[in-house]
This record gives C-alpha cells, structure tokens and sequence, in this order.
C-alpha cells in the first residue's frame, strides 16, 4: 500500500480542527463570570481645532529644504567672496611689495649715489686755483 | 588723582619727539610743490612695514638684492628725496636748512662734508652713533641743479655700511668702526669729520 504523506497530514488537520462541544456546564460558568452589568467603554473625544498655521505646517517642511538651500548657496556665496577678497588682498600685498621693494633698491641706488659723489670729492685732488681745507 | 592724569599728559607732552618719530628719523617735508616743478624725482618713503615687505620680495639668488635684503633687516626706516630740475637753484634752500638744522641736535655727527666752489656742489654725510652702532645716517647733497635728502634708520652697523659700498656702485668711504681705529690708514675721510673745500 502506497500511503500519501501528504493525506495523511491532512487526516491529521481535519482530525485536529473538527468542532469540540464545550464540556457541560461551561456557558453557564461563563455567564456567571462576567458582571451583571457592563459599563460600556467611554472614549473621550476632541475635536481637531483648526490651527492658524496650518498651511505652514504643511509647507514646513519643504520651506526647511528651501531655506537650508538658500543658506547653503548665500554660503557658498559668502566663502566664494571671501575667497575672492583673500586673493584681491594678497594680489594687492604683492603689488606693494615689489613697489616697496623697487622703491628700496632706488632708494639704495640714490644713496651710493651720493655717497659715491662725497667718497670722489673727498679722493680726488683739489683742483688748481681752488681752495683746499680737510680738517 | 587729577594731579597725576595731569603729571602723565605733561610728561608725554615734553616727550613728545621721542614717541612722535623713531631715533635717527628726520622731518623731511614731503616737497609736493617741487616734484611738479621738477623733471625728475624720486621720493621714497619706506617705513618698517613696508620695509619688511620689500625685504620678502627681494630675491637671495640676486646678490645686488640679497645685500640689500641683509642691510635691510635692521633697518627701520628708509627716506629719500631727489629731485632734478631744469634750471639752477629752483629749489627752496631754506627747506634744506630746515633739515639740516635737525642735524645739529646731540648724536648726529657729520662725518663727511664737500663743498666744491668749482661746482657749486654741497655733499654731507651724518651719522647718529649709540656706541658702536649708528642709529640713524643722513646725506644732503646740493647741486645748482639737483638735490637730495636721504635719511636711513635703525641700527645700521658700520660694517654694513662698508657692505653696502662697493655693492652698489659705491667704493668704499674709508669710514672707519669705533672697534677697528687702526684697520684702514688715515685717509680724507675720519668718523669724525672730513670737509673739503674745492
């Protein structure tokens, strides 16, 4: 005899799941249990008030996005400036720099200049007919 | 409490030129008038600030500009007026006088002055001294038809001042250091004074 696993399995179920009469007594018992009179169940209710802002809590959340955006871009707009203001400022440093820097060297040039002229008039000998006096 | 406010302001206000101008620095007045009169000019005016600014931008690889760089680190400050004109004398002496009077106060002493007849040249050199080092150095040189005023401050030590010569088209002046009176034989020119006249 060839069993089916699979009808026995379902033997089995139907055996399992068939309708059971309560044992005798038992509804009475149960009736006897419950109070004599139940209290029904008061749920308070209120009523949803109407906000003012209502229509900003519903767009609150986009406007959050909105304004985060904004304060990013305005940001990064900020920083871009600033960096522009960095570099026009270094730009500006550097320019002065090298005009200080020639200034310098003119100013050098200038100085041995005349210093060039005191060391040849002190050095070179007195001319004829012009007076002489070192000291 | 009033008493004391009053010791303090009095106090700065008769200290005045010392807090009002570093040692060493002159008045120079800034010659606006002759620089529009004059056909050339060169005006420097270099603070400590702008000196160390100019010091960052002068290259070590150019010897001219690494020496410059080296002389200047001690420096505090560098003036220079210079003006050429077309015609002789366009230029207000007493404005030179003006300057030249602050070198009689005590510390300057001028090392080196020519006045040549034949010329009409007038070249002087002052130095400010604090022991061995010179605080402050002068020059004013007059010509018929150019003059110059440079003033350099700070501690210029003389033997930068000898670098200096030579580095820039400059021989050297002979100036001798207080350390070193025997090195260079007794030339025209002394620490001192050395005046011609020609």
């Amino acid at each position: 005899m060839n069993e089916n696993p699979t009808n026995h399995f379902e033997e089995e179920l139907r055996r399992r799941l068939r309708p059971v009469e309560a044992p005798e007594g038992f509804t009475d018992r149960l009736m006897a249990a419950l109070p004599a009179q139940q209290k029904p169940v008061v749920v308070p209710f209120t009523p949803r008030v109407a906000r003012p802002f209502s229509a900003a809590r519903q767009f609150g959340m986009p406007a959050a996005l909105a304004a985060s955006l904004m304060v990013a871009v305005l940001l990064g707009v900020q920083v871009s400036k600033d960096r522009a203001h960095d570099e026009e400022v270094a730009r500006v440093e550097e320019q002065k720099g090298i005009a200080a820097s020639r200034e310098l060297m003119q100013a050098l040039r200038v100085t041995s200049q005349k210093l060039d002229l005191a060391y040849e008039a002190v050095n070179s000998p007195p001319a004829a007919g012009d007076e002489e006096n070192r000291s | 409490m009033n008493a004391r406010i009053g010791f303090v302001i009095a106090a700065l206000m008769l200290s005045g030129p010392a807090w009002a101008a570093a040692k060493g620095q002159l008045q120079i007045p800034e010659f606006a008038a002759l620089a529009e009169k004059a056909n050339e000019s060169v005006t420097v005016t270099l603070d400590a600030n702008l000196l160390g600014m100019a010091a960052r931008f002068l290259s070590n690889e150019d010897p001219e500009q690494a020496k410059a760089k080296k002389l200047v680190s001690s420096l505090t400050g560098i003036y220079v007026r210079n003006y050429s004109f077309d015609s002789d004398y366009a230029y207000p002496k007493a404005d030179i006088e003006g300057v030249r009077r602050q070198l009689n106060a005590p510390g300057w002493s001028r090392i080196v002055g020519v006045v040549s007849k034949k010329e009409h040249s007038n070249v002087e050199v002052f130095i400010l001294a604090d022991g061995n080092k010179a605080q402050g150095l002068a020059i004013i040189a007059s010509e018929p038809r150019e003059f110059t005023i440079v003033n350099i401050v700070g501690n210029i030590d003389l033997e930068q001042l000898h670098d200096l010569e030579g580095n820039f088209g400059v021989p050297d002046l002979d100036i001798e250091t207080p350390q070193k009176p025997a090195a260079k034989p007794p030339a025209a020119a002394k620490p001192s004074a050395a005046e011609t006249t020609k």
